[in-house]
């Protein structure tokens, strides 16, 4: 809802916000207005106002829900200057040709970057990308009733202990949900074994069958916030905001690993305003924009300063703010069309299987 | 009359491209496989093929068309004796009685649903009543009976509207006639009340049965996704997934069982011997 609320805005926004432009931004960079696409809940309060400002531009701020939601708009051939799509997606992009290279020139902020998301697999020299937001995926849960200990031991198999049958958050995606599978079950998360890949789908469908879990998505956030259940697979930048909100909420990424995720800049190849969306990229990169974003979303900044600032600042005791890096196990998504097509059928029967 | 019949045409167009157009689209998406471009189409049952020889599909509609039958029974038996005390109510009364069953259908049915999300949440209002009452802690939210509760709720006024509708119709002097020949309350209800509001009870059961059991909604908000229904298949198959293909072929099937059992319900309407009893 929260989402739909903020989408409704943003087109209220987008009418109210036409013809602020100037003559000085046309000629420095060929066109005086930038759109941007970014997911829903994802930026500062006055980031975009205080970019239109600066440079004298108008900015048309579009949210998407998904990374698939965003691939179809474009399918569909809108187009938009600047981008902030997941690691699989800008590899499947890239593949595709649909993103045109960087000239990191423009863009000397990128001396910026946090040492967590400098070198990422998908796009090692940054040629088409920059980092926004990134962080890991977890556990979280509640001290009062799961000990630590208890966690640590079993790692994501925790969610089959029938201790807690009924007090469990699944989230509603097949990529996480095969993710900590796999990954229980000690195995690459971007498996493309077909016996690994029944094995997760085992374990998933035992969780399902003895452990009355609520399938959730966003409605996570306020529920962990509220202590409604134990446990609950979380996203680091929303478990940040639930233990903000709830002292009783641990974050806890297990030793077999994790996904390391990062959502990152980019401009497609039928950007109108390449020149601008360079400027665009560079200012979030700076110190102000970066601090702005993490501090008021709660995910991990991609500049180091913010990083180090918030993360001994107002998220020191937060142990979901900073990802945690030098765990080997620790993996990134690698786009593969026909193994997601795979997984998500395979999810629809996980969730229906008695 | 003919230049009448033109004035139809702005309207035939609207329901080819609102109903038709759509309608064929599925079925065309139903019958095909996936490929690329739309060029290369390829028609094949396997879409079919696929839905009805899965046990665990088949349960799906199963679980659908059981929770669906609940809602509507429930239904029946609330909202009949609500809308036949409302038809003998004074003239006075009748309105302010409408207007309180109408009211919740004025905000949107899925705000309502949220309010019923909050108040059955496990630590939730209802919880709290429970537990103060000693029974406990149970479980009310991602169970069946909660879904089939909220929908009830949901869809309530439909049915007690349409029931009340027909028996408010209804001329009074066939009861009259039915005293008159010797019938008691009972039997002139049973014999000529009863066979008479079936047209609004079945159409009733029409606006009832269908979203009950198509909702995605109620069962994921309510259901917690641990009550899978048929809108949730469906609506995973298109948006999740993105096989269009096998998410039609369930629309499709679906929509002929619902069908085939208004059909049936037509059936009953019509039928003399439900209504030759007069």
């Amino acid at each position: 809802m929260k989402k739909l609320l903020t989408l409704v805005s943003a087109a209220f926004l987008l009418t109210a916000c036409s013809g602020g432009g100037s003559q000085e931004a046309i000629d420095k960079y060929g066109s005086d207005t930038l759109k941007v696409f970014n997911w829903g809940e994802y930026i500062g309060e006055d980031v975009i106002e205080n970019f239109e400002e600066e440079f004298g531009v108008t900015v048309i701020y579009e949210n998407f829900l998904s990374n698939e939601e965003m691939y179809t708009k474009l399918q569909t051939g809108d187009s938009y200057d600047v981008l902030v799509p997941s690691d699989y997606m800008i590899e499947r992009l890239i593949q595709e040709d649909m993103l045109q290279p960087l000239d990191l020139s423009l863009i000397p902020n990128i001396d910026n970057l946090a040492e967590g998301v400098k070198n990422l697999p998908y796009d090692p020299n940054n040629e088409y990308s920059v980092p926004y937001f990134w962080g890991s995926v977890g556990i979280v849960y509640n001290k009062n009733n799961v000990p630590l200990e208890l966690l640590e031991e079993q790692g994501f198999a925790i969610m089959q202990k029938t201790d807690y049958k009924g007090r469990i958050y699944m989230y509603d995606s097949e990529r996480d949900s095969f993710m900590i599978a796999l990954k229980a079950l000690g195995y690459s998360m971007n498996t493309s074994n077909e016996d690994e890949i029944n094995e997760a789908y085992e374990w998933l469908v035992q969780i399902n069958q003895t452990m009355e879990p609520a399938y959730v998505t966003d409605e996570v956030i306020d529920y962990m916030a509220n202590g409604v259940k134990d446990l609950a697979i979380v996203y680091s930048g929303d478990a940040a905001y639930i233990l903000s909100e709830n002292e009783d909420m641990g974050y806890y990424c297990p030793e077999e690993g994790t996904n390391l995720w990062s959502d990152a800049m980019v401009i497609p190849a039928n950007a109108e305003n390449p020149k601008l969306a360079h400027e665009f990229i560079n200012y979030i990169l700076s110190y102000d924009a970066s601090y702005a974003n993490s501090n008021h979303v709660g995910y991990a900044s991609s500049n180091q300063e913010v990083l180090d600032e918030l993360s001994s600042g107002m998220y020191a005791d937060n142990e979901a703010y900073i990802p945690r890096s030098g765990y080997e196990k620790d993996e990134v998504f690698v786009y593969n069309k026909d193994l997601t097509a795979k997984l998500s059928e395979l999810w629809v029967k996980v969730k229906i299987a008695e | 009359m003919k230049q009448f019949a033109k004035m139809a045409i702005p309207y035939a167009i609207w329901a080819a491209v609102m109903i038709a157009i759509p309608m064929l689209m599925i079925l065309l998406y139903a019958i095909t496989e996936s490929g690329n471009g739309v060029v290369t189409l390829k028609f094949t049952l396997d879409n079919f093929i696929y839905f009805l020889t899965d046990p665990a599909l088949l349960r799906v509609l199963m679980t659908s068309f059981k929770i669906a039958i609940y809602t509507t029974i429930l239904c029946i038996l609330i909202g009949y004796p609500a809308a036949y005390f409302m038809s003998k109510l004074n003239e006075k009364y009748r309105t302010t009685v409408l207007l309180l069953i109408t009211l919740p259908t004025w905000i949107n049915m899925l705000v309502r649903t949220y309010a019923w999300m909050g108040m059955l949440q496990v630590d939730g209002l209802f919880a709290q009543i429970l537990g103060m009452l000693g029974i406990g802690d149970v479980q009310l939210i991602g169970t069946e009976g909660a879904v089939i509760f909220v929908m009830v709720y949901n869809f309530l006024p439909f049915m007690i509207l349409q029931i009340y509708t027909s028996l408010s119709k209804m001329d009074k002097s066939y009861l009259e006639a039915a005293s008159d020949l010797g019938a008691n309350k009972v039997q002139s209800f049973w014999r000529v009340t009863f066979p008479l509001s079936l047209p609004g009870v079945i159409s009733g059961i029409t606006l009832v049965f269908l979203p009950a059991a198509s909702t995605f909604q109620i069962s994921q908000l309510i259901g917690q996704g641990s009550v899978p229904m048929i809108g949730n298949l469906i609506e995973s198959f298109f948006l999740k997934t993105g096989d269009w293909n096998k998410g039609s072929a369930i629309s499709l099937i679906m929509a002929v069982i619902i069908m085939f059992s208004m059909y049936l319900a037509k059936k009953v309407d019509k039928d003399p011997s439900t209504r030759g009893r007069i």
